[in-house]
C-alpha cells in the first residue's frame, strides 16, 4: 500500500476532509472575520487544549472503553497549579498538579480493571467527584496568579508565545508526534490495538490487558492535566466551572477524528483534527455575532454528520463497521 | 515414553464457575513426544481444561505441575513464556491488526532506534510473509492486511503458522480442523505429527475420535467435566473408544431413571 492509499483508508482522513470542507466555507462565508489574528489566536490556542484532551480520549476508545472524567481532571489541575504555586512555586505547583491528575487516572484505571466495572460508570463518579473537590477546596472562590509566577519562566513557556505563536500548539504537536509513534510502532501501542479490538484474543497471545488499561486511563488523565496547566499557564484564573463538558467535547472530537467507539480503530492526529473543526465552529460562530449558544448545536450537528461519513469511509475500505 | 516424568501433570482438578462445577476432580499426564487425543461432547469440558492449562482460568482446587515444578500463577503469558502454545477456536487473532501485528502479538520484536525500542516491521513482514506463503493463502493476501479479510480457514492457518514458528515444548490445537477443506485439514494433521516427531507434546481436541484415532498416540475421553477413559490407541480401537462416548456417564443414568 502506497502512503497515499494509506492515508485514505485510515480512519482520520474524514476528519480530513471536514477540515478542508470548513476552512473553504468558512473562507467563503467570512473571510475576513475567519482569517483575523483574534479568530486564529483563539482558535489555536483552544485546539491545542482540546487537542490534548482529544487525543487521551482518542487513546482510550481505541482501547475499546470511554473517559467521562477528563473535564473535572483538567479543571483540578489547573485549580491546583494556581492553588499550591504560593507555597511550591511554579514549578513544584505543576509537579504536584500534573501528580494529581496521573492519581486521577491510575485510581479510575484500577477501579475498572479490578472491579470489573463498565467505565462509562467509573468515569462519571470520577466526573462528579473531582468537579466535587474542586468546589470545596476552592470553595467558589476565583483564584489568580501572583505578578511573580505570572512572569515566571515556567510559565512563559507553557503559556503566552513562542515565535509569535501560542505556545500551547507547540507542546500539542509534540506530543502527538510522540504519541503517534508509540501507538503505531511500539509494542505497547500493539497491545493497546489488540486489546480495543479484541481483548480476548489478546489475552491469550500473554497481553497483560489489564495493565494496558490501566495505563491508559492514566495517559489519557494526564494529558487532561497537561491541557489544564496549558490553560491555566494562558490566563491564571481559576473559576469552579472551568473544563465543564470538555468531556463530551473531547469525545466528539474523537469520534469525528474517526474513532470507532467498537475499539481498536482510530487515529491520534483524526482526534486532534476533530478538535480543530469544534473548535472552529466555535470562534466562527463567535465572529459572525451569533448568539454563543448555537454553537452547541453547530457540534451535535456535526457528530453526527462525521459519524455517517466516517463509517461511510470505513465500509468503502472493506472494514466491517 | 512413561518412564519420563510427565511434562504436565494435572492433579486432582476442580474449577467451578459460580455453582456450576466445570471440571471434576480431573489428573492427567501430559508426556513430551506424545499426541494425545482429548476427545467429548460439546459442554464435556474439554475446552476447560485446557483453558486452565493455557492460563486462562485458574483452578478452583487441585494442581498443576509442568516439567515437575507446581504452577502458582495462571496468566497466558507465563503459559507462553513456557512455552505453552494453544490454537483457540473463535480467539486468538485480532481483527483489526495486519497479519503481521497478530503474529507476533505479546513477542513483538525490536530494534532501538536512538535508544527507543520501535517495532521491528521488516523482520515482522519477513516471518509473516513466509507462513502465509507456505500455508498456500491467495497470492493477493499481503503481511500488511488485516486479519478481517481472511477466510476461516486462512485464520486458521495464520494460528497454527504461528504455533509452529515459534520455539514451543506445548502445542494444544483445540478443534484445529473445523471450517478446514479437506487439503487444509490434511495439512494440519500433518503438521501436528511433524510437532509431535520433534519431541513436542501436541494435545489434539476434537469430537472426531476415528480422526484423531488414527493421529494420536493416548487418547482422553471427558465427560461431565471429568476424565472418563484415558488409553493409549494401540489398546483400544476407535469403535470401541466412540462406545464409551456415546454410552459415557448417561448410560448409567438412565438406566437408574
Amino acid at each position: 500500500m502506497t502512503t497515499t492509499q494509506r492515508l485514505v483508508r485510515g480512519p482520520g482522513f474524514g476528519a480530513l476532509i471536514g477540515v478542508a470542507a470548513m476552512l473553504t466555507a468558512f473562507t467563503l462565508i467570512d473571510s475576513a472575520g475567519w482569517w483575523s489574528v483574534r479568530t486564529i489566536a483563539n482558535v489555536v490556542q483552544f485546539t491545542s487544549i482540546l487537542g490534548f484532551l482529544a487525543m487521551g480520549q482518542a487513546l482510550v476508545i481505541l482501547s475499546k472503553e470511554i473517559d467521562l472524567s477528563v473535564g473535572s481532571v483538567y479543571g483540578l489541575t489547573g485549580v491546583a497549579f494556581v492553588t499550591l504555586q504560593p507555597d511550591l512555586g511554579v514549578p513544584g505547583a505543576m509537579l504536584a498538579a500534573l501528580s494529581i491528575a496521573l492519581a486521577c487516572g491510575l485510581i479510575q484505571g484500577l477501579v475498572v480493571v479490578r472491579g470489573g466495572l463498565p467505565s462509562m460508570i467509573v468515569t462519571l463518579g470520577g466526573l462528579f467527584a473531582f468537579r466535587g473537590i474542586i468546589y470545596v477546596w476552592t470553595g467558589g472562590s476565583v483564584r489568580n496568579f501572583p505578578e511573580e509566577a505570572r512572569v515566571h519562566s515556567l510559565t512563559r513557556l507553557m503559556g503566552g508565545e513562542l515565535f509569535g505563536i501560542e505556545a500551547a500548539v507547540f507542546w500539542m504537536l509534540g506530543t502527538l508526534a510522540v504519541l503517534t509513534l508509540v501507538l503505531n510502532a511500539t509494542r505497547f501501542g500493539n497491545r493497546l490495538l489488540a486489546t480495543g479490538g479484541n481483548a480476548e484474543s489478546a489475552l491469550s497471545r500473554g497481553v497483560r490487558t489489564d495493565r494496558v488499561r490501566v495505563s491508559v486511563f492514566a495517559l489519557s488523565a494526564l494529558l487532561a492535566g497537561c491541557a489544564g496547566i496549558l490553560t491555566l499557564a494562558d490566563r491564571p484564573q481559576t473559576h469552579v466551572t472551568i473544563g465543564e463538558l470538555m468531556e463530551l467535547e473531547s469525545i466528539a472530537a474523537a469520534v469525528i477524528g474517526g474513532c470507532l467507539l467498537a475499539g481498536g480503530r482510530g487515529s491520534l492526529w483524526g482526534a486532534v483534527l476533530g478538535a480543530f473543526i469544534i473548535t472552529g465552529f466555535r470562534y466562527e460562530l463567535i465572529a459572525l455575532g451569533a448568539p454563543s449558544s448555537w454553537f452547541i448545536t453547530f457540534v451535535g450537528l456535526v457528530l453526527i454528520f462525521a459519524v455517517v461519513v466516517n463509517q461511510k469511509l470505513a465500509r468503502m475500505a472493506g472494514q466491517s463497521v | 515414553m512413561t518412564q519420563k516424568p510427565p511434562l504436565i501433570s494435572v492433579r486432582n482438578l476442580n474449577l467451578y464457575f459460580g455453582a456450576f462445577h466445570a471440571l471434576r476432580d480431573v489428573s492427567v499426564d501430559f508426556h513430551a513426544g506424545e499426541m494425545v487425543g482429548l476427545v467429548g461432547d460439546n459442554g464435556a469440558g474439554k475446552t476447560t481444561l485446557i483453558r486452565v492449562l493455557c492460563g486462562i482460568h485458574a483452578p478452583s482446587s487441585g494442581e498443576v505441575y509442568f516439567d515437575g515444578r507446581k504452577v502458582d500463577t495462571f496468566h497466558p503469558k507465563n503459559a507462553i513464556d513456557q512455552g505453552i502454545e494453544t490454537i483457540q477456536q473463535s480467539v486468538g487473532l485480532c481483527d483489526n491488526l495486519s497479519i503481521a501485528r497478530n503474529f507476533y502479538l505479546g513477542r513483538e520484536p525490536v530494534r532501538r532506534i536512538l535508544g527507543i525500542p520501535l517495532l521491528d516491521f521488516a523482520r515482522m513482514r519477513e516471518m509473516s510473509t513466509r507462513v502465509i506463503r507456505q500455508f498456500g493463502l491467495r497470492d493477493n493476501v499481503s503481511a500488511d492486511d488485516d486479519v478481517e479479510r481472511l477466510s476461516g480457514g486462512e485464520r486458521q492457518s495464520i494460528k497454527i503458522g504461528r504455533a509452529v514458528e515459534f520455539k514451543n515444548r506445548v502445542v494444544i490445537m483445540d478443534e484445529p480442523t473445523n471450517h478446514l477443506s479437506v487439503r487444509e485439514r490434511e495439512h494440519v494433521n500433518e503438521l501436528a505429527r511433524q510437532l509431535r516427531d520433534q519431541g513436542l507434546l501436541v494435545i489434539y481436541i476434537t469430537h472426531d475420535i476415528f480422526q484423531v484415532h488414527r493421529l494420536a498416540d493416548r487418547i482422553v475421553i471427558m465427560e461431565n467435566g471429568q476424565k472418563i477413559e484415558d488409553t493409549t490407541t494401540d489398546r483400544m480401537s476407535a469403535e470401541d473408544l466412540e462406545a464409551v462416548i456415546r454410552h459415557g456417564g448417561r448410560v448409567v443414568e438412565k438406566a437408574e431413571a
